[in-house]
């Protein structure tokens, strides 16, 4: 069962209010903070009365309960088969997690039963034990809040080296391929993790040092024309993106998204493949760089 | 029946929740085929579970609200929270932490001595609250059938013990993170981290979709059929034609786009006698049907059918098209070839000439290669196919792109 109060979060709040109440730490205030971090935002009109009107008796007065520990629930069936299935994901080379107590699970799935179609062929190789190594500092440097020294080769070949602190590790499904988002001299620096010759470990940042610098953003303007079914394939499509849309007429909307400028080529791809159901008004170079494809375009077909 | 930010049945929201993430368009008015009352519950309890990704904007044609998420900045699916507001009795959470707690030590207990210890632990009420043996009995089947406790006879009698639980989950932390957004049932792992004091924040994802999380239990019910080799029966929803329709199939793989997160079943069809695809957030409920003795028959049409798959489109007949895509590649653009090579699912690139190459596929619609195509727009020679009809739309589209950023108008 996936739908289950087990897993929800009024469940999750309780259980760490009778966690406080056990240790004998539970107050008022406590209660409606343990509320606020676990639950909904309207959650908070609803467990505290629950729990002190008698509903849910496992309070007593002045904050106590008569249970005897805090709660703790074993991993369920379903939790445990998900854990198994992730053992034969390739990429789950790069966490060896501990195997202990998932010997006779069953995999909630297999790796055969799901197709990833139109997923690009040339991704990481998550068995390279360089690769492996390199991931592995990474996230080790990420937990202990330390620099990295990286040495990687750029697309034309020139090896570089950065000092710099590891923001994020970013995946794309699509490429299959891990990247380091990280800066140098306050540019952002996002580095291939198949391209990283070396990782080290160096000391551990200052809080003052952590100023992760944000790719510049840009703000794309195009009309839809909803023909085709071509509203829902593009809402769907650019869904990755934060967007705008709106309904300029019947079968005519508007739609306003950000991207970053390091992506405009690849947006730039996305959006002719649509062909004649969006059309860019907004920015300019983007406009231009379509107008100067579909001039070559033109110009090789008559050429024929 | 009073309000609350719970709910009994995840089906009623799918549609809401996916409307207001994927169009962010519509007022309340465009929810015609729903009460007003539930449009205005079910918009107030997804702004309760998700905060600030929820917006609004207003417009001449009233409120729009929309769910906004910048997923390239997001570490874990805000959506998986919908998953986490299941409802339930007064009795089920009483019960739920009195259970663990009788059976914290260890030790097998009877039904009757777990019964006692609860009746205990409510002693101190002023108001009565009344927990029978049969109650008690259903939760404890409940909670064996979940893994969380394992059951064992004494004599004539079941006793019930907490489950052995060996997982060392401080192990699985940046796994589960991870996979919580890029594998399937990835709310399975949100479930995971929510036991965690905390969650590791390493990870952002490009390319990221988030939607699909609301199909888990249709993923879910498909899949169990098809580990017993069952058929299943389906109620489908066809966009197309506003209406239900229920398919008897048997269910063989998932296929999953990377590049618009849109989730499908490929199943073979018993009426039609053909694979089909169905697409996840279609389908409203799966009913398991009896076990299918011919599976393996079936699943071998799996292989031999994903052969000439471009997409999930089988085109009108299940004949193959072939298709021919050739490029003007210029000095220094090996990256055109490169992104043949990684990019295309199936078919062979042929070198022309220092400048020109090749594509060469046989596919089952040669449709689904169109958008392919036109993202080569400004180096293709040539498109070439058997397929009439998508030739034709090839060249109409650039022709028509040309037209409309010359300044004409669209036609």
């Amino acid at each position: 069962m996936i739908f289950s109060e087990i897993y929800g979060s009024y469940f999750k709040a309780v259980s760490a209010i009778l966690t406080k109440a056990v240790e004998g730490n539970l107050t008022e205030r406590e209660l409606t903070r343990t509320v606020l971090e676990n639950a909904f935002g309207e959650s908070l009109v609803t467990i505290p009365a629950k729990l002190t009107d008698g509903s849910w008796p496992l309070l007593t007065r002045n904050f106590g309960t008569p249970l005897t520990r805090s709660p703790h629930l074993p991993l369920t069936t379903l939790e445990k088969q998900w854990l198994k299935a992730l053992l034969l994901d390739p990429r789950i080379q790069l966490f060896a997690p501990s195997e202990e107590g998932l010997e006779d699970v069953e995999p909630l799935f297999t790796q055969d039963q799901i197709v990833y179609y139109d997923r690009y062929s040339n991704g990481d190789d998550f068995s390279d034990s360089r690769y492996i190594e390199h991931f592995h500092t990474i996230i080790q440097a990420m937990h202990e809040k330390r620099k990295l020294r990286v040495r990687f080769h750029g697309h034309r070949g020139t090896r570089q080296s950065y000092i710099c602190i590891p923001y994020k590790l970013e995946y794309s499904s699509k490429d299959d391929k891990f990247r380091l988002i990280t800066g140098f001299r306050g540019k952002p620096l996002i580095v291939n993790l198949s391209r990283m010759d070396s990782v080290h470990r160096l000391d551990p940042w200052d809080e003052s040092e952590y100023q992760r610098p944000n790719e510049r953003e840009k703000t794309l303007v195009m009309d839809l024309f909803d023909t085709r079914n071509a509203l829902e394939r593009v809402m769907l499509h650019f869904t990755d993106l934060e967007k705008e849309t709106e309904r300029i007429e019947d079968k005519h909307y508007r739609i306003t998204l950000n991207y970053k400028q390091g992506d405009e080529t690849e947006i730039l791809i996305r959006i002719l493949s649509f062909g004649p159901v969006l059309k860019v008004l907004e920015p300019e170079t983007m406009v231009s760089q379509i107008r100067d494809r579909l001039e070559r375009q033109a110009a090789i077909l008559e050429q024929k | 029946m009073a309000y609350s930010e719970l709910i009994k049945s995840f089906e009623k929201i799918r549609d809401y929740m996916r409307d207001f993430y994927v169009y962010g368009f519509k007022s309340r008015e465009d929810y015609k085929k729903k009460s007003a009352r539930s449009y205005d519950d079910e918009r107030r309890r997804i702004e309760s579970w998700l905060g600030g990704y929820m917006a609004f904007r207003h417009t001449a044609e009233g409120k729009n609200v929309f769910i906004s998420v910048d997923n390239r900045s997001v570490t874990f699916n805000p959506l998986h929270n919908a998953w986490k507001a299941k409802s339930f009795t007064d009795k089920d959470i009483v019960l739920h932490f009195c259970i663990l707690d009788i059976l914290a030590d260890g030790a097998a207990r009877s039904v009757g001595e777990i019964t006692d210890g609860v009746t205990d632990y409510l002693s101190h009420t002023e108001t009565p609250f009344e927990i029978d043996e049969s109650t008690v009995r259903k939760k404890l089947k409940e909670y064996t059938d979940l893994g969380i406790l394992q059951d064992e006879k004494h004599g004539r009698f079941l006793y019930f013990r907490l489950a052995e639980d060996k997982v060392d989950l401080p192990s699985w932390e940046d796994a589960t993170a991870f996979f919580s957004e890029e594998a399937p049932f990835g709310v399975v792992g949100s479930y995971l981290l929510d036991r965690q004091a905390e969650a590791p924040e390493h990870f952002s994802y490009k390319h990221h979709y988030l939607l699909h999380t609301l199909d888990t239990q249709i993923l879910y019910d498909a899949l169990c059929a098809m580990k017993e080799k069952r058929c299943i029966d389906i109620v489908n929803f066809s966009v197309r034609k506003d209406e239900e329709h229920e398919h008897r199939v048997y269910p063989l793989r998932f296929y999953i786009s990377t590049q618009t997160g849109r989730e499908y079943l490929l199943a073979f069809h018993y009426k039609f006698r053909k694979p089909m695809f169905f697409r996840l957030d279609n389908i409203r409920a799966i009913t398991p049907g009896p076990v299918e003795s011919r599976h393996e028959k079936y699943e071998g049409f799996a292989d031999k059918f994903d052969e000439n798959l471009w997409g999930v489109s089988t085109g009108g007949d299940y004949s193959v098209d072939h298709v021919e895509l050739t490029l003007h590649v210029g000095d220094e653009e090996g990256y055109i070839i490169d992104r043949l090579e990684r990019e295309k699912r199936h078919g062979q690139i042929e070198m022309l000439d220092e400048h020109t190459y090749k594509f060469v596929a046989d596919v089952y619609d040669a449709g689904e290669l169109l958008t392919w195509a036109r993202s080569f727009i400004g180096r293709v020679i040539c498109f070439e196919s058997d397929n009439k009809f998508a030739v034709d739309r090839f060249y109409g589209d650039v022709r028509r792109m040309a037209e409309m950023y010359r300044g004409g108008e669209k036609t």
